[in-house]
């Protein structure tokens, strides 16, 4: 565990019994509300990481590489986007893979715009979030982040 | 019967499940390599979860719904978007993580595109993985990507805002709603509002519940209200809860 969960799991517990001893009624009320809708996305988190499992041993982060460093940067950023939806790789190794190429003379358009839909764009996680907040919400989301991932990625291109 | 239930209830688990068994029987070596690769993020998830089970119980049980409403409401303008994104920024663990927190804080009040802007930041913006980017990227290509992808966030929000609509939200969220009125069977007239118009206005030609009824006597008005309302388009939940 790194620092900051242990932060998170420090406040989580002085708040809760905070909350007890405020209102002991209302916070174990409160418990079973949260019980009952985290316990009908457990399941669906468990399935989607099993999905990220697989996706990672399809599209391991070597294909990942060889797509951000093609020629062609107005295809490779849109299929740099691409990936990054699909795929769910942790940032320490994200970040080091970016740097690298972007060290040997790769173009940063592609590789921001890689960064940028990994975190963003979640096609894996699709499913849930459109039961937990509706087809229209989800659909609107992803569709604006790839969009807007894409202008990141161009706009520093510019800058940079 | 109950089988076929039980399977369209986690469609997406058996789904999973079966691609598991034919990679396994393909290629055993690639569903040896994916189970492992998926421990990682099973040890973030019981890591994470937890701490956002109790932040839930947390803002339910301690945050009253006019605070939640005043800080991230329809109302809140750019200070509640900024509170958002404060929020979604020292956030811990992976974007499905954010997603039950965003539903408590729907239920009671907060708007569509304060949800975004939380769901957005807590994917994107994380202090341990700015300080990743610096170090591999650059301190520059940090920033500069940082203040871009806050720019795009925010016009996200504005237009995740204008296109859905809390009527678009899954029932569940809308069903502590004690009092609502069904916009196909509304025909207009405004007798609700000339009766009671602290609690009912008129909207684009439709009756709108405008204010959550609470105590004895307002009841007794409002079932007054349903009573006389004649295409019977007020439902109210007694059942429901106020808070």
């Amino acid at each position: 565990m790194d620092i900051f969960t242990i932060v998170f799991w420090t406040i989580a517990i002085l708040l809760t019994v905070i909350s007890l001893i405020k209102d002991k009624k209302k916070t174990f009320a409160a418990m079973k509300k949260s019980k009952g809708m985290m316990g009908n996305m457990l399941g669906e988190i468990i399935a989607i990481i099993f999905i990220i499992g697989l996706v990672l041993t399809f599209i391991p982060p070597e294909t990942i590489k060889s797509v951000l460093g093609s020629a062609n940067t107005f295809v490779a950023t849109f299929v740099s986007a691409l990936a990054g939806s699909i795929t769910l790789i942790p940032a320490f190794v994200a970040f080091p893979l970016v740097g690298s190429l972007v060290k040997v003379g790769a173009s940063i358009v592609p590789a921001v715009a890689f960064l940028t839909t990994l975190t963003m764009v979640g096609i894996v996680t699709f499913p849930l979030e459109k039961k937990e907040f509706g087809t229209k919400f989800a659909l609107t989301r992803n569709v604006l982040s790839f969009g807007f991932a894409i202008v990141i990625a161009l706009t520093m291109g510019v800058i940079l | 019967m109950k089988i076929v239930s039980l399977i369209k209830k986690n469609k997406l688990i058996f789904l999973v499940a079966l691609t598991y068994i034919t990679v396994l029987t393909i290629s055993p070596d690639k569903a040896m390599a994916s189970v492992k690769n998926s421990v990682y993020y099973l040890i973030e998830m019981v890591q994470v979860l937890p701490v956002i089970f109790l932040f839930t119980v947390v803002i339910e049980a301690l945050v009253p719904k006019e605070m939640i409403m005043r800080g991230f409401g329809e109302k809140s303008g750019f200070k509640g978007n900024l509170l958002a994104l404060l929020l979604g920024s020292i956030s811990a663990g992976p974007i499905y993580a954010a997603f039950p927190i965003s539903k408590t804080l729907l239920g009671k009040g907060a708007s569509i595109s304060n949800i975004v802007i939380i769901l957005s930041a807590w994917a994107v913006i994380k202090v341990p993985m700015l300080a990743n980017e610096a170090k591999f990227l650059g301190v520059n290509f940090m920033i500069v990507r940082w203040v871009l992808t806050v720019i795009a966030i925010f016009v996200m929000a504005y237009i995740t805002g204008m296109i859905v609509k809390k009527k678009d939200l899954p029932i569940d969220l809308n069903k502590t709603k004690m009092l609502e009125i069904k916009d196909d069977y509304c025909i207009g007239c405004g007798l609700c509002v000339k009766m009671l118009p602290e609690y009912y206005e008129m909207n684009n030609d439709k009756a709108a519940v405008i204010k959550t009824p609470e105590g004895k006597e307002v009841l007794q008005g409002i079932q007054e209200t349903v009573e006389k309302c004649p295409s019977k388009a007020i439902i109210l939940n007694k059942g429901a809860q106020a808070s």
